[in-house]
């Protein structure tokens, strides 16, 4: 699998693909998108990254720890959910508002993104975690 | 918004939350142990605020997200938040257990957040008022009871490959039992065009009085036999329990025991009688039919078991059989009775399957032919099992004596002639296999020393012995003071049969 053609796209591929991860984590909670398949596309990059480049390589110079942002993930999410509560609504409620930025214009904040978030971090913590452990695996 | 209104989501949320924290908090064990056990003491505190609040005032619905009954809605009638009492009471006491039971570096990684994940889980399947949020949460429950299956004890009795190979058959068999589920509520929603329950009841209840029910809701309901049914280990999906709760650590069988079964005795009684209660003079025979094959299978194959909890999962197997028995049989008075002999057999088998732990932490094997005479050596796990198997099968002072007592009178009182003989039958059985369990282990000669070596006694901790004489204690007061359970049963019992307050208040008497 390490060819030079392979590298090089590889290469190419990798702000590309998390690039367009992000956006389409951030365009989830109205358009088609979301977190989970922005995590699921980051997570294939990086996984080509380790198939590509092999594991031992890539984890010389980027090695975190995927369980922990398993966690961060799931923290994160659920206390968007208990944020609600916070403010005198239900669990889960979400909120939104649409914010006026000089230059660029109206843009929109809704805690659906942070929830969204929150999902993009379990979704990459998770496969990056399993897929990790399981190449190792002698 | 009142935090006492919230309390049916806090109890499924905070667990979650939690398994996220400990995720976080691996390299700081004792922290772990502390903040795990405050927490799951304030969800029991929070759970019994909520039965006595339903108790109160009624069932409370929670709106999660504010949608409506369009989007998941959380019910806590005495059905549910008393299932929440009991389940977390019993996992407080296991979770406490299992701090010095379970090895320490699969306690450290794993064990606090798939435990958080399980009570999670637990809770969620009992409070939800949504159909495929069912689904959802006993799929959180499969996964996390899964990794805790393989987490490892102190002094490794049960060998690693044999657990894989219960997990295995575990995973497996639930997951196609999963897959029965999501077709039934897909073909139920394709049908009827809602999954929240109390919509579904009234919308079924209004074809069938105009007589226009479809046939195949028939065969959903059948469908929904085989799924609880496999949850809990009813003939002929009872198979995979006498692998999976022998091979699991104690406090793990004791969970998966004393509750993971009764979800499946849970979804027929919230199903049953709140969505198909027009198909259920179909259902019923089954029930009974299937109860009582369950019965007979369990306790026979109890009796030739030489390894301890083996014997305990193939009794839990058979008692199961006894509480569908009473939900078969569909009365006011038969439902109470199943209530009662529900958490009769929970409090008993947890209790059991964390005194086994404690003898084979004593005995280092499983096996009770390997044992003997530990009376002397082992006093207090011997009483305790002595109690815990006098409850089983059923004598005086006890608890399970209540619970056969009005289990076998509500049958009476329905003309169920043959299921009573059958059930009272395999009662004498229970006697039989329960004491001779504890004849092998702790009377007689002490074992052939030369043979298999002394008792590597090294004393249980109080940690071990605390949350087994709790239990016993709470064994011992259900059979002496039985009145407040089996009125809170007839409560449950009388709700059962009469969903219109449940679905008043999910449904607020207007159509949105």
């Amino acid at each position: 699998m390490t060819t030079l053609i392979t590298k090089t796209i590889t290469k190419i591929c990798i702000p590309l693909v998390s690039l367009f991860s992000i956006s389409l984590l951030l365009a989830g909670h109205n358009n088609p998108g979301g977190g989970f398949i922005g995590g699921v596309m980051f997570a294939s990059v990086i996984s080509l990254t380790y198939v590509v480049f092999g594991l031992n390589y890539t984890k010389s110079f980027f090695n975190p720890s995927w369980d922990k942002l398993f966690g961060a993930g799931l923290l994160i999410a659920s206390l968007t959910a208990f944020g609600a509560i916070l403010y005198g609504n239900n669990f889960f409620r979400s909120s939104i508002k649409f914010v006026d930025i000089p230059l660029y214009g109206e843009i929109e904040l809704a805690s659906a993104t942070l929830f969204d978030i929150g999902v993009y971090f379990v979704v990459i913590g998770t496969l990056l975690h399993i897929f990790k452990n399981v190449g190792e695996d002698k | 918004m009142n935090i006492q209104e919230h309390l049916p989501i806090l109890v499924v949320a905070i667990p979650i939350l939690m398994s996220a924290l400990m995720i976080m908090l691996r390299s700081r064990p004792a922290l772990q142990k502390t903040l795990n056990i405050i927490v799951s003491a304030s969800i029991l505190l929070m759970s019994i605020i909520l039965l006595l609040q339903v108790w109160n005032s009624g069932i409370q619905v929670y709106e999660v997200g504010e949608w409506g009954k369009y989007g998941i809605v959380l019910v806590a009638d005495l059905l549910g938040s008393g299932m929440v009492v009991l389940s977390s009471g019993i996992s407080l006491l296991a979770l406490i257990y299992s701090l010095d039971y379970i090895e320490g570096k699969s306690l450290n990684t794993t064990y606090h957040s798939l435990f958080n994940l399980l009570v999670a889980g637990l809770n969620g399947t009992f409070l939800t008022g949504d159909i495929f949020n069912m689904f959802v949460f006993s799929e959180i429950l499969l996964l996390s009871s899964c990794g805790l299956v393989v987490a490892s004890e102190n002094g490794g009795v049960t060998k690693v490959s044999d657990k894989m190979e219960a997990t295995f058959k575990y995973l497996i068999l639930n997951i196609i039992g999963s897959m029965v589920m999501l077709i039934a509520v897909a073909s139920l929603y394709a049908t009827m065009g809602t999954l929240n329950m109390a919509d579904l009841s009234v919308k079924i209840a209004t074809l069938s009085d105009a007589g226009t029910m479809p046939w195949h809701i028939y065969f959903i309901a059948l469908l929904f036999i085989i799924v609880f049914g496999n949850k809990a280990a009813i003939f002929p999906l009872h198979y995979w329990l006498p692998d999976v709760h022998p091979t699991a650590p104690s406090p793990i069988s004791a969970m998966l025991s004393g509750v993971m079964i009764k979800v499946g005795a849970y979804g027929i009684l919230r199903v049953y009688f709140l969505v198909f209660k027009d198909a259920l003079f179909l259902l019923q025979p089954i029930i009974i039919l299937l109860a009582l094959i369950t019965i007979a299978i369990g306790s026979i194959a109890a009796v030739g078991q030489k390894d301890v909890k083996r014997l305990l999962a193939y009794s839990s197997v058979s008692q199961i059989g006894y509480v569908f028995l009473g939900i078969g049989m569909g009365t006011a008075y038969a439902l109470a009775a199943s209530l009662v002999y529900l958490v009769n057999h929970a409090i008993a088998k947890s209790m059991l399957f964390l005194t086994s732990g404690g003898i084979i932490h004593h005995a280092g094997t499983r096996d009770m032919h390997q044992m003997g005479g530990m009376a002397k050596s082992a006093p207090l796990m011997s009483s305790m099992f002595l109690i815990g198997a006098m409850s089983i099968a059923g004598l005086p002072p006890l608890g399970g004596f209540i619970a056969k007592f009005v289990l076998f009178d509500a049958a009476m009182l329905g003309e169920y002639y043959l299921p009573v003989l059958i059930g009272f039958a395999f009662a004498v059985f229970t006697i039989f296999y329960m004491f001779r369990a504890w004849l092998l282990m702790f009377w007689g000669e002490a074992r052939d020393s030369k043979k298999y070596g002394p008792y590597p006694s090294h004393g249980l901790s109080p940690m071990i012995t605390v949350p087994i004489i709790i239990l016993a204690a709470a064994v011992l007061i259900l059979g002496v003071y039985s009145e407040p359970l089996i009125a809170l049963s007839s409560e449950i019992a009388n709700q059962l049969l009469d969903p219109q307050p449940y679905i008043n208040a999910v449904l607020g008497g207007s159509v949105r």
